[in-house]
């Protein structure tokens, strides 16, 4: 809350002038101690020109003391200490936990010196900080440049790979930076030293857990290898944190950002980080790539949750999912079995599978043989039928019609298919705005059955009169009502 | 030998192919054909029909009954009944020519099969074949 207030007070004095004050800073300095993560939007807001109250992590005691403790141990090189000492209480375990949270505070230190130099540069040069993603590289390639303004005369060769070199020619000659002013350019370097510097403190702490590595994490060592094992540590912050990583996230743990620069990503790589590095990754062929590398996130997460608990300290947890591993990758690379070909069953002796049910019922509704047909196919005893075209010739008519027989008309009568449509009339008349009479009602009183609550009638009333233009309908409403 | 081949009850039909032994293989290249269609045919039809290649100068008694004078015929029989098939070619008893394709070959088998089941003694074949001299 105090830092939030302090960074409203450092934007307002930001806006009046570009001095530092020095009670501000301060507060800020404090605070930037305290969350070293950074709260990003805080860091924003201060005020720029001193590095130090930017980056404030080679100052304190704690990176001093972890940096000089890794000296020591490195000069003394790997000492096999005694597995009666429980994990927790070895004093080697404690400095790799504190470097590996090291290692993380050490990243974000970068990240924020990272910001500084891009701003400060950016009066310069604003398009290389799209160009060049890397934090460290960038700041290499500020140092190189420095107040230069015409780039044949740098030489960026080792710092960056040579299309992304071109590129940066290419858009320094019609950059719209100017130059720096001597102050500024001093200051810049200067931070750009501090990245530096960080970024082999970073490496020395990280080396120097990867040569413990064996002791800390031996199950997960026995897949990935001592020093991918190490960077995933020391990217997750720690066994216990890398543990509780789902094996997705860790499988992307360390991947890089691909600058396009105009390249196209049909052929970019699938999302896999440092695992990529591993022995197993790189000896399987390509094409298994993507599967390869899924495989080996989940394996390597169980083995770091084996580790984390200290559960195997002898590794072969890890040493068999290693061969769980392989053999699965051997057994994607087998050849299909071959077809065998196989005789044709014996003709009708598999009875064809007949459905039934209601769909089946319905469907079959419409080509059945309907009351009127039924009546025309049959002929009274002794009596000639009606015909369409008169005496015996056309289509006879059978008993339609005549006198005699039992029933008054013939009707096509509701048929059950009808129910469904006279269903979604029904739902179409309840949304009708007025278009029924009020009248109206539900029930209908026949003479049979009394009360009916559905009338009969209403149906025939929904399908509308034969003479009547279903344009206009008389009972239906809006077709299609969509939402815009 | 034969005779008690087609005396036998159960419910498969059989092919009896006769084929004149000890002649020049060249001078009846669509004898060969024929007996490589029905090889690699055999194992696919195998559950509903069973061929055998009968040798009619080794076993002449059944040349009048059914006139075997071609160097390849194709006879079907079922449950020791001989079953007709019209062709198009005007004899219905018996395939004298060299069927190339083999699809066409299994249509025959299976229409005569079912055919057959069903009691009929003549089954229509699914292809005319009244125009094979003119191709």
């Amino acid at each position: 809350m105090a830092s939030l207030a302090d960074s409203f007070l450092a934007d307002l004095d930001e806006l009046s002038d570009n001095e530092a004050h020095p009670d501000d800073e301060d507060l800020d300095a404090a605070a930037m101690e305290e969350d070293v993560e950074g709260d990003m939007p805080d860091i924003e807001t201060l005020n720029y020109d001193d590095l130090d109250s930017v980056s404030k992590l080679q100052k304190t005691q704690r990176y001093n003391d972890i940096m000089q403790k890794v000296d020591d141990a490195l000069e003394k090189g790997t000492d096999i200490s005694s597995h009666g000492i429980v994990l927790e209480d070895d004093p080697e375990y404690q400095l790799i936990v504190d470097c590996n949270a090291l290692s993380v505070d050490i990243e974000n230190e970068i990240i924020i010196i990272h910001n500084f130099i891009r701003d400060k540069y950016r009066l310069k040069f604003p398009e290389l900080e799209s160009l060049v993603h890397h934090p460290i590289d960038y700041a290499r390639v500020v140092k190189k440049i420095g107040n230069e303004v015409d780039l044949t005369l740098v030489d960026l060769d080792g710092l960056l790979p040579s299309a992304i070199i071109m590129v940066v020619s290419v858009t320094a000659s019609t950059t719209s930076g100017k130059p720096l002013s001597e102050e500024s350019l001093q200051k810049t370097i200067d931070a750009c030293d501090r990245a530096l510097a960080l970024d082999l403190a970073k490496k020395k702490v990280l080396d120097f857990v990867e040569s413990r590595m064996g002791y800390i994490a031996p199950n997960l060592s026995a897949i990935a290898g001592t020093a991918v094992a190490a960077k995933l540590m020391g990217t997750a912050g720690g066994l216990s944190a890398l543990a509780k990583m789902p094996a997705c996230n860790v499988q992307l743990l360390g991947s890089k950002k691909k600058t396009l620069a105009g390249f196209s990503t049909a052929a970019s790589q699938f999302r896999v980080g440092y695992l990529e590095q591993t022995e197993i990754f790189q000896s399987t062929p390509p094409s298994l790539r993507t599967r390869a590398c899924r495989l080996l996130a989940a394996k390597s997460t169980l083995a770091a949750r084996v580790d984390s608990i200290r559960g195997d300290p002898t590794g072969k947890t890890g040493r068999n999912l290693r061969e769980e591993i392989r053999k699965k990758i051997e057994k994607w690379q087998e050849p299909p079995p071959a077809k065998q070909p196989k005789p044709l069953p014996v003709p009708d002796s598999e009875p064809k599978k007949k459905r039934g049910g209601r769909r089946l019922r319905k469907m079959k509704e419409r080509y059945a043989v309907t009351d009127m047909r039924k009546l025309a196919n049959r002929m009274q005893f002794g009596v000639p039928e009606e015909s369409s075209l008169g005496d015996g010739l056309g289509e006879g008519y059978g008993m339609l019609g005549q006198a005699g027989s039992g029933k008054l008309r013939v009707s096509i009568g509701q048929s059950n298919l009808a129910a469904k449509v006279a269903k979604k009339f029904k739902e179409k008349q309840y949304g009708s705005s007025g278009a029924t009479s009020g009248l109206t009602s539900s029930l209908a009183f026949t003479p049979v059955q009394g009360i009916e609550l559905s009338n009969p009638q209403a149906h025939g009333n929904q399908l509308g009169s034969g003479m009547q233009s279903t344009y206009f309908s008389e009972t239906g409403t809006f077709s299609k009502i969509k939402r815009m | 030998m034969i005779v008690d081949v087609n005396l036998c009850q159960s419910p498969a039909l059989r092919l009896a192919k006769a084929v004149h032994g000890t002649n020049n293989n060249h001078l009846y290249f669509f004898v060969v054909q024929m007996d490589e269609v029905l090889a690699s045919v055999a194992e696919t039809i195998k559950n509903f029909a069973v061929i055998y290649l009968v040798d009619i100068t080794e076993v002449p008694d059944f040349n009048t009954m059914y006139e075997l004078y071609d160097p390849s015929t194709v006879m079907f029989f079922f449950r020791n009944k001989h079953i007709m098939i019209d062709l198009g070619t005007g004899n219905n008893n018996k395939i004298n020519w060299a069927l190339k394709d083999k699809q066409e070959f299994v249509d025959i088998v299976e229409t005569v099969y079912r055919g057959a089941r069903k009691g009929r003694g003549l089954v229509i074949a699914p292809k005319d074949y009244s125009t094979k001299y003119r191709y």
